[in-house]
């Protein structure tokens, strides 16, 4: 009996240790797409796809930016409504300290951020950065903006990696759109 | 026997099932080890009145991070800091002075346990030296608020709504070292087999949901001890930094109220205003002229009164400028007049500083 108990607690640790594995990446998936969802609304469609970065193109906006994308991929998404694209959804990486800090941008087929949103942050300091007043002041931005940090986006106090480095991360996405909508 | 084969079938399919079923996408973490770093070169001169000019080159700090994380939630961070350059009998220092695990459960909820930083003022956990404009660091973090006040204890943490939080217990300060002329910073352990007969408690509040703007409070309490001295300290102080388009502004209030022995109360303020002219230049780079105030007492109320409560009593101004390439670099000047209340004897200063951080 005493052996049986011995084998369940077991089990049962191991079950919730996986169950936890299982469904980090998961909830990334479904709050991104419970965000589109809530922007547009029931009626639309989304298709997602893994974008491949040319290497031409990866170059050339990593040296405007000053910042080196995550991977080889960008996750994106198309949104459609009655049949006619609507918008893009970038779903990207950008390091904070030490952690990736997971977000997400959507911008109408004229590359105007419709909305910017931090779905994972991972690091103890500078979560600040997911605080709405802070990452509602992309909306609206497009390749024209500045994305200087202290000017046209406000700092904040102890969070400086993490600000600095979603800025030049949403800036990279309006950047990327720009060199490959066309093929979109 | 039959019990053994069946659970390790169940085993293996556990780990085998889940990772054919769920898809590598959307994992983006990978366990990876961060090093970094900071320090800070300094050049001092210091003439008290007529007296002969003190001046020293100094590596005030070499500082050592490296961390591990190993999953999303589970990692490890570390500082090894050496202090001016050689460590021989009470020359230099060289400290542990983080080295904790960190569990992050969600942004509002957060764990660390080993060596933690008290969680008060500006600049105890945002010390590296471009994050602040004088060649050294304010002298309301070094009498007031001990910066860097760390030690060994446990805390949690959290950011939701706004607001940003930290509570932190850990080993408390040694009561025999306390002074007159430097109030609890002579008490730090430092975590060397550090006395834990009376732990230290603190919290501390920010909110940081107007954009720029950080504004927020602690409150340290211990009942500090030592061969021979108890006394309890309440470390009261406020803080708050708004940086916006150029403008950069600091202010920093605090006061430690001591329930035994001769100084009764320590407390200063201090305030910084500066501006970015790199952006009138059209550069990337910041350009910052600075002034600074402070007036610090660390023996503001004594039993004693008189001329004990004058004699620590400074009020100094400063100017200086901060230029900074790029954001991790800083090369620092500053020109200070430190005057002491009693006999209004007053010190000119002037640094000079170059500090990194990656």
């Amino acid at each position: 009996m005493k052996r049986l108990l011995k084998i369940f607690f077991l089990l049962l640790f191991l079950m919730l240790n996986l169950i936890e594995m299982k469904t980090l990446a998961q909830v990334i998936k479904e709050e991104t797409e419970a965000l589109i969802i809530e922007i547009f609304g029931e009626e639309v469609n989304f298709t997602f796809s893994k974008f491949e970065l040319a290497d031409t193109i990866k170059k050339k906006v990593e040296s405007i930016v000053k910042q080196k994308f995550f991977g080889e991929f960008i996750y994106l998404y198309t949104i459609s409504a009655n049949d006619k694209i609507i918008a893009f959804g970038f779903l990207d990486n950008v390091y904070g300290k030490s952690m990736p800090i997971t977000f997400f941008v959507l911008i109408d087929i004229n590359g105007n951020i419709i909305s910017t949103n931090i779905i994972k942050y991972r690091e103890a300091y500078g979560g600040a950065v997911s605080n709405k007043a802070w990452i509602e002041q992309f909306t609206g931005k497009n390749i024209e903006a500045n994305f200087k940090v202290g000017w046209d986006i406000s700092s904040i106090s102890g969070a400086t990696i993490s600000v600095n480095s979603v800025t030049k991360g949403i800036k990279k996405i309006l950047l990327l759109y720009e060199e490959i909508k066309d093929e979109l | 026997m039959r019990y053994g084969f069946a659970t390790l079938t169940v085993l293996v399919a556990m780990f085998i099932l889940p990772s054919i079923g769920v898809s590598q996408d959307f994992d983006f973490f990978e366990p990876h080890t961060t090093l970094g770093g900071y320090g800070e070169l300094h050049y001092n001169y210091s003439k008290i009145e007529d007296a002969k000019s003190k001046k020293t080159l100094d590596f005030h700090r070499f500082i050592m991070f490296f961390g591990y994380a190993w999953t999303e939630k589970w990692s490890f961070k570390s500082e090894l800091e050496l202090e001016h350059n050689f460590v021989d009998g009470e020359k230099g220092e060289l400290e542990l002075e983080q080295a904790y695990i960190n569990y992050h459960h969600a942004d509002y909820l957060g764990f660390q346990a080993g060596v933690v930083l008290v969680s008060t003022g500006l600049i105890n956990e945002f010390h590296e030296p471009p994050l602040f404009l004088s060649v050294e660091r304010p002298y309301y973090n070094k009498v007031i608020l001990p910066t860097t006040w760390f030690g060994n204890g446990a805390a949690l943490y959290g950011n939701t709504s706004g607001f940003d939080y930290k509570i932190v217990v850990m080993e408390g300060l040694n009561s025999d070292k306390f002074s007159a002329s430097s109030g609890i910073r002579g008490g730090r352990q430092k975590g060397f087999k550090a006395d834990a007969e009376n732990l230290l408690y603190n919290g501390r509040v920010d909110y940081l949901g107007l954009p720029g703007l950080k504004i927020g409070a602690s409150y340290i309490y211990n009942n500090a001890n030592g061969d021979s001295t108890t006394i309890q300290i309440g470390l009261i102080e406020f803080h708050t930094q708004y940086q916006n388009k150029g403008l950069y502004a600091a202010f920093e209030i605090g006061n430690i109220s001591y329930d035994s022995g001769d100084v009764e109360a320590s407390r200063g303020y201090y305030f910084d205003v500066a501006y970015n002219i790199g952006k009138l230049f059209g550069i990337d780079s910041k350009i910052l002229p600075f002034f600074r105030y402070y007036d610090i007492n660390t023996a503001a109320e004594t039993k004693s009164g008189g001329d004990s409560e004058k004699k620590y009593h400074y009020t100094q101004w400063m100017i200086g400028l901060s230029f900074l390439p790029i954001d991790q670099i800083a090369f620092k000047i500053d020109y200070a007049q430190k005057t002491v209340e009693l006999e209004s004897i007053t010190t000119d200063l002037f640094n000079l500083g170059v500090g990194y951080m990656f």
